[in-house]
């Protein structure tokens, strides 16, 4: 029965234009598609192979690409397998349609997308502030958001190896691992 | 792994008189840390330990510490993990509210530095920038062992006057506020006006005014009383 699935499923998948299919295992199977056909393959499966949960929007910066990949997770009851359709956007200028019209809960993770990378979800119902709603800063989640010069000026690190930890240490307690250790950003000089 | 990090406040000579003073005085404090309220705030992952740590397999009860659900009335703020900085306007705005005197208690390696979102621009580092700690229990996260062994430190401290670290809010509030301007902007104000809770209850210090202060008084909207609302509008008669 499942091998009978995968393969009219495989077959369904190749009336898209572009594609390539990559299956990971019976349950699993990863497609890239370009970016302008992904609304025609995500009808296609919901429409006529019953992949009706979207569970997920990923999103990935590829700064050196300069890209976005869009990875669009969608879960069928029937066949009880996930099918992950791959694009990939322009970083500039960040925008792409919208599936609020195919998936409703396609809102939730666009406005959160655009909220984290600050790519426009063209037909979005709500593009507002989701989770970040007291942040002014850039979209936080952007591979050219420095966290650690955003810290420097808004906040303060602890002090390394303060006088109270020296007591500690004497008491037989506290770890010390010294910040080369630590900082990814330190490693690297 | 308990530590702690207290300012020194100058100490006021008291005055000699009555020699029973002192000893009243030590009833109280002894009575004040048999009986500590810990305000029901969790911040972080920290705080699925106090469950165990307030029921029956730990019982904090025995050790006179039970949860609160109002500020007004808690004594303690348990700070049960990482702040974010959304987390900590209300922490801040929590702890501002609730009746002196009262011990901060931070939980968790997350309030001591960050823990392992010591990189994230979400969240808060050091928490005694931002309001003074009494004690810190580090881990990750610490045991209920760990947190009531804390937590009867806490009470020794209580016990033997020195944790007054609430004072040191009234007395170095301009440091206190510079921090808080720093991140949350210039225009940051609470609903609470330390400055003149500070005068009222004789705790001006040399750090209660400074240019942070200065900044606030620029902007400070008065005070209001809030208006006393049901949860449905009034103004609609009700079917
Ligand atoms: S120290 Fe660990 S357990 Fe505690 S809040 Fe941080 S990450 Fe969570």
């Amino acid at each position: 029965m499942t091998q009978e699935v995968t393969h009219w499923l495989d077959n369904l998948l190749k009336e898209i234009e572009g594609i390539e299919v990559r299956r990971k295992s019976s349950r699993r199977v990863r497609v890239d598609v370009p970016a302008d056909a992904l609304p025609a393959l995500l009808e296609l499966l919901q429409g006529r192979a019953g992949y009706i949960h979207l569970s997920a929007i990923s999103c990935v910066d590829w700064i050196d690409d300069d890209e976005f990949e869009l990875v669009y997770h969608v879960w069928s009851y029937e066949n009880h397998s996930l099918v992950s359709a791959h694009i990939r956007i322009a970083r500039e200028p960040g925008v792409y349609l919208s599936v609020y019209d195919l998936y409703q809960p396609a809102g939730f993770f666009e406005r959160d997308i655009h909220e984290m990378y600050g790519i426009q979800f063209e037909g979005s119902p709500n593009m507002e502030k989701f989770i970040l709603t007291e942040w002014d800063g850039p979209p936080p989640m952007r591979k050219e958001f420095d966290s650690e010069a955003y810290i420097n000026e808004h906040l303060s690190w602890q002090e390394y190896n303060p006088e109270w930890l020296q007591e500690l240490v004497a008491e037989g307690g506290g770890v010390i691992i010294p910040p080369e250790e630590q900082r990814f950003s330190q490693k690297k000089k | 792994m308990v530590m702690s990090r207290i300012q020194k406040i100058p100490v006021v000579e008291e005055k000699k008189g009555n020699p029973l003073a002192r000893v009243f005085d030590d009833l109280v404090r002894f009575c004040r840390s048999r009986s500590l309220f810990i305000l029901h705030y969790c911040t972080g992952c920290g705080a699925i330990e106090l469950p165990p740590a307030m029921t029956s397999r730990f019982d904090m009860e025995r050790l006179g510490i039970q949860p609160m659900v109002s500020p007004r009335q808690a004594d303690i703020l348990l700070i049960t993990g990482y702040v974010s900085i959304k987390t900590l306007k209300r922490v801040i705005l929590t702890y501002e509210q609730m009746g002196s005197p009262k011990y901060v208690v931070g939980i968790c390696s997350c309030t001591v530095n960050g823990g392992m979102y010591w990189q994230s621009y979400a969240t808060a580092k050091k928490l005694d920038e931002y309001m003074p700690v009494d004690l810190y229990i580090a881990g990750c996260m610490p045991r209920p062992e760990a947190v009531i062994s804390g937590l009867q430190k806490l009470m020794d401290r209580i016990k033997s006057g020195e944790a007054d670290s609430w004072q040191d809010y009234y007395q170095n509030y301009d440091y206190y506020l510079g921090n808080q301007q720093k991140l949350f902007g210039e225009d940051w104000q609470t609903p609470t006006d330390i400055i003149t809770e500070a005068k009222h209850y004789e705790l001006m210090g040399e750090g209660t005014l400074g240019e942070h202060t200065r900044l606030l008084e620029q902007h400070q909207n008065p005070l209001e009383a809030l208006e006393m609302r049901l949860g449905h509008n009034i103004k609609e008669p009700i079917e």
